[in-house]
């Protein structure tokens, strides 16, 4: 057996973006020893890239809203998949969850009256995002890890987790390495906490960064832990899409929520012919109306432009297909007829910055070319909604790589203020867990053996597979086979592919050292990302309907009896096996909320 | 469009951070062909992805938000996914690691001494009244964040401590990330420490350490010029120097 080093905390936090900083620091506060290991360096988690803002119902900016609209939103938003509870608690405790970051140093743009200042964002009825600048992320992450550092939490830097370590049904700990020398690590703890993010790697144009490769929720997985609602994958309608280096990067939902607009070809703004249904009664119906509520006036409408990501993802290809795209294949994004260059230089800094450095395009007079980007997963690791333990004793799940809070489709801004509430549960939860535990649990050396030969498997044999080329290959699987719309034979063949991918991986070979390989750790990453590539086919295969991220081409609706069920997902005797679970019934007074009559 | 670019990348054995290698550095070199609008990250990915799969180095978001990619190019420190090959105006490219910095391997190097000059200077808020349940009002506009925002946006990638010739000559110096740090803190009323912090960073391992060349202020990519609150933090030095005799 390889040698490795032993490193020992009550509650090791596996991630260390918004939710995995915030689930530290809550163990950390509940006094037990807590450990935070990252694939990365310190502070360049996939949280720092987040721009629009955080979503809580603090009703600065307008004292009409409240958490039972900010719940409603939500689950309106998630085409009422949504866990309620997760809904009801994210609701109520995100105006505390950002009043404290406040306390730790954080500084949110201010209204004139120096409370914190609010935007408007696509799904939610009022102004409700608490940002700074389009750089929010950026923000809390420097609170949070200056903070967290302070009080003592231990950091392990660029670490890969391969593997979680089991004491009979209960969590013992995990296993991995250094990436800087390839040298393995074990740490023995009592709770785990995973909060690894996303999964967005499985697509070639994503908005996502590289550390996105489902590996919390392969390794929950392979744990015997469930995944939910994996099929629900959120492709953010405007990513960046010339010049072909920087497809996918993100343009935050904030340009139009502070006003820019959706354009075709012919100058048309496409999005007042997509309004579905469900929210016409509050949706502006002219150019007129939208013009009113942009300066602010209150009877007016909020614009079809800020309608849920799914909804306008699925518009832009559709305007594409009809002959009507831009030049590149996506849609025209205009703030500059909509705003003074000033007001545009001052709010979106970033987005500024980015299309003149990147592209050459200067936002202030000219439009921006946009188009759909695999953006977030809202599926994930099946949690109890209060303490986010998942169906592992002594696992714990919080931010994207769990599930429940957003059911088929997220608001954006609910994610960061997830992240601060879940994350928060989390770490208390797991703390108290630790706490009732009296002795250290035992590591087995067999799974260690175990972990070590498949995770050093790339060194050994005579595979031909090139990891880079597998990574290529597997991002086209997916596009072409789960990608943003969806049909029975294209899952199925892809499925089929996957399983291809997943024979051709056994063959991946990697040259040369342990020493920081970057061939080696993406063989690794490769093995979590084809199980959720599984996941996602797997599921959306068998939800025969379209509901928010989920779009099947062969069953366009939206299917009442779908609306009951999650699709969850777990490794039993080797197999992926799927079960459809019958969602968690709300409560009456709950279900009066999603009703409430406009404007109340 | 340029014709066939030829790459030329400082190599290290990956020996470790310990063990950079003394003697003269190994360049290999590369040809890759440009595409439209190509930055030097997708250059250095694309030489791993079809050539050299072992080339080691570091990269995160593309988007200019973290900073890992940051890379030294034709002889300047620069985030690679912000850098247009085009725009270098040259088909020769020589990529090397930022200085300043252990090597651990090719053009991936130790962050430590950066990290560590960070933590140095209390880089966390402390409230000055702490258990405040109302958080601070305060304007826009605001004097104090018209002070403070222009240092705020540092995202610390670290290329500013590369650049930094002070940090070349004197290992124990704070350098210029960690001092600008401190001072959106020390400038900050909410904060309590800003006497604490002012005597960590009094002294030539700190503000006095700046010779002021402006070396810092050069190649931050997000604009931001640590001199300048270095030369606030030495006048604030000497203001928190004089009060006991104003009185």
């Amino acid at each position: 057996m390889d040698n490795y080093e032993v490193c020992e905390h009550d509650v090791i936090v596996i991630g260390a973006g918004g939710a995995g900083l915030r689930a530290a620091i809550e163990a950390s506060k509940e006094g037990v020893s807590v450990g935070l290991v990252c694939k990365s360096l310190l502070g360049k988690a996939h949280t720092v890239m987040a721009e629009g803002g955080v979503a809580a119902a603090l009703a600065y900016a307008d004292d009409r809203d409240n958490w039972q609209i900010h719940f409603r939103d939500t689950m309106r938003g998630g085409k009422m998949l949504n866990n309620w509870r997760m809904a009801q608690l994210h609701a109520q405790e995100a105006p505390d969850r950002v009043k404290e970051l406040e306390e730790w140093g954080a500084l949110f743009d201010r209204l004139p009256d120096g409370r914190i200042s609010q935007r408007n964002f696509g799904g939610h009825r009022y102004p409700r995002l608490a940002h700074v600048g389009d750089r929010t992320g950026l923000e809390m992450i420097r609170t949070l890890q200056n903070h967290g550092i302070h009080q003592g939490i231990q950091v392990y830097m660029e670490c890969t987790i391969v593997e979680l370590l089991k004491e009979g049904d209960r969590i013992a700990g995990a296993i991995g390495y250094w990436r800087e020398t390839g040298v393995f690590v074990v740490f023995r703890a009592k709770a785990v906490v995973l909060c690894t993010g996303g999964i967005g790697k499985a697509f070639r144009v994503t908005s996502n960064s590289w550390e996105y490769t489902g590996d919390g929720q392969a390794l929950a997985y392979r744990a015997g832990a469930d995944l939910i609602d994996m099929e629900f994958v959120q492709f953010h309608p405007t990513g960046m899409i010339w010049p072909p280096s920087v497809q996918g990067i993100l343009v935050t939902e904030g340009v139009r929520g502070d006003g820019g607009i959706l354009q075709n070809s012919k100058g048309e703004r496409f999005m007042f012919n997509y309004i579905p249904e469900m929210f016409a009664a509050e949706t502006a119906d002219t150019e007129e109306e939208a013009a009113r509520w942009l300066k602010g006036d209150k009877h007016a409408r909020r614009p079809p432009d800020l309608l849920t990501r799914d909804v306008v993802a699925r518009a832009i290809r559709s305007e594409v297909r009809a002959g009507r795209g831009s030049p590149h294949g996506g849609a025209f994004l205009n703030v500059y007829s909509q705003l003074p260059a000033e007001v545009i230089r001052k709010r979106l800094p970033s987005m500024y910055h980015q299309f003149k450095k990147l592209g050459d395009v200067d936002i202030t007079s000219q439009p921006m070319e946009v188009g759909p980007t695999a953006h977030y997963v809202m599926g994930g690791i099946r949690v109890n909604p209060d303490t986010q333990e998942s169906t592992v004793q002594g696992l714990f799940a919080a931010g994207e790589a769990a599930a429940g809070l957003h059911g088929a489709n997220r608001l954006g801004g609910n994610s960061l203020s997830d992240l601060l509430v879940f994350g928060k549960r989390a770490g208390e939860y797991a703390a108290k867990y630790a706490k009732d535990r009296s002795s250290g649990p035992r590591i087995d050396e067999g799974q260690v053996r175990e972990a070590q030969q498949t995770a050093l498997a790339p060194f050994e044999g005579n595979g031909t597979e090139n990891p880079y080329t597998l990574l290529r290959d597997l991002q086209t699987v997916m596009e072409e086979g789960a990608g943003i719309v969806r049909n029975k034979a294209d899952l199925e063949q892809g499925l089929e592919n996957l399983k291809k991918l997943v024979a051709r991986h056994r063959d991946v070979k990697v040259e040369g050292s342990r020493h920081f390989n970057p061939g080696w750790h993406y063989a690794v990453d490769l093995r979590n990302l084809m199980t959720v590539s599984q996941a996602v086919a797997l599921c959306a295969l068998n939800r025969e309907e379209s509901r928010g991220g989920h779009t099947r081409e062969d069953h366009p609706d939206s299917v009442t009896k779908w609306e009951q069920v999650n699709s969850v997902v777990r490794l039993r005797n080797g197999e992926m096996q799927l079960e459809h679970a019958r969602r968690p019934d709300m409560p009456d007074e709950l279900k009066a909320l999603l009703t409430l009559p406009e404007g109340a | 469009m340029a014709g066939t670019l030829t790459v030329r990348i400082r190599r290290s054995d990956g020996s470790g951070a310990a063990a950079t290698p003394p003697g003269p550095p190994r360049f290999d070199t590369f040809r890759v062909e440009p595409e439209p609008k190509m930055n030097v990250l997708d250059v250095v990915a694309k030489i791993q992805a079809t050539q050299d799969p072992s080339l080691a180095f570091r990269y995160s978001c593309r988007a200019g938000m973290c900073g890992t990619c940051s890379m030294r190019v034709n002889g300047k420190n620069r985030w690679t996914c912000r850098t247009q090959v085009e725009k270098l105006g040259t088909d020769l490219l020589v990529i090397e690691p930022l200085p300043h910095y252990p090597v651990i391997r090719d053009l991936a190097v130790d962050m430590a001494p950066f990290v560590e000059s960070m933590r140095l200077v209390i880089p966390q808020f402390v409230p000055a009244e702490p258990g405040k349940a109302t958080f601070a009002k305060i304007g826009s506009g605001s004097r104090e964040r018209r002070e403070i925002d222009p240092h705020i946006e540092c995202i610390t990638c670290g290329n500013c401590y590369g650049e930094c010739s002070l940090v070349e000559t004197n290992k124990a110096y704070l350098g210029p990330a960690a001092l600008n740090r401190a001072f959106t803190l020390i400038a900050d009323s909410r904060d309590g420490a800003a006497r604490a912090r002012l005597e960590l960073v009094n002294g030539h391992d700190g503000v006095w350490g700046c010779h002021t060349q402006f070396n810092c202020t050069e190649v931050c990519p997000l604009g931001i010029s640590p001199t300048r609150a270095i030369q606030k933090l030495k006048r604030k030095e000497l203001l928190h120097a004089l009060t006991p005799h104003l009185r």
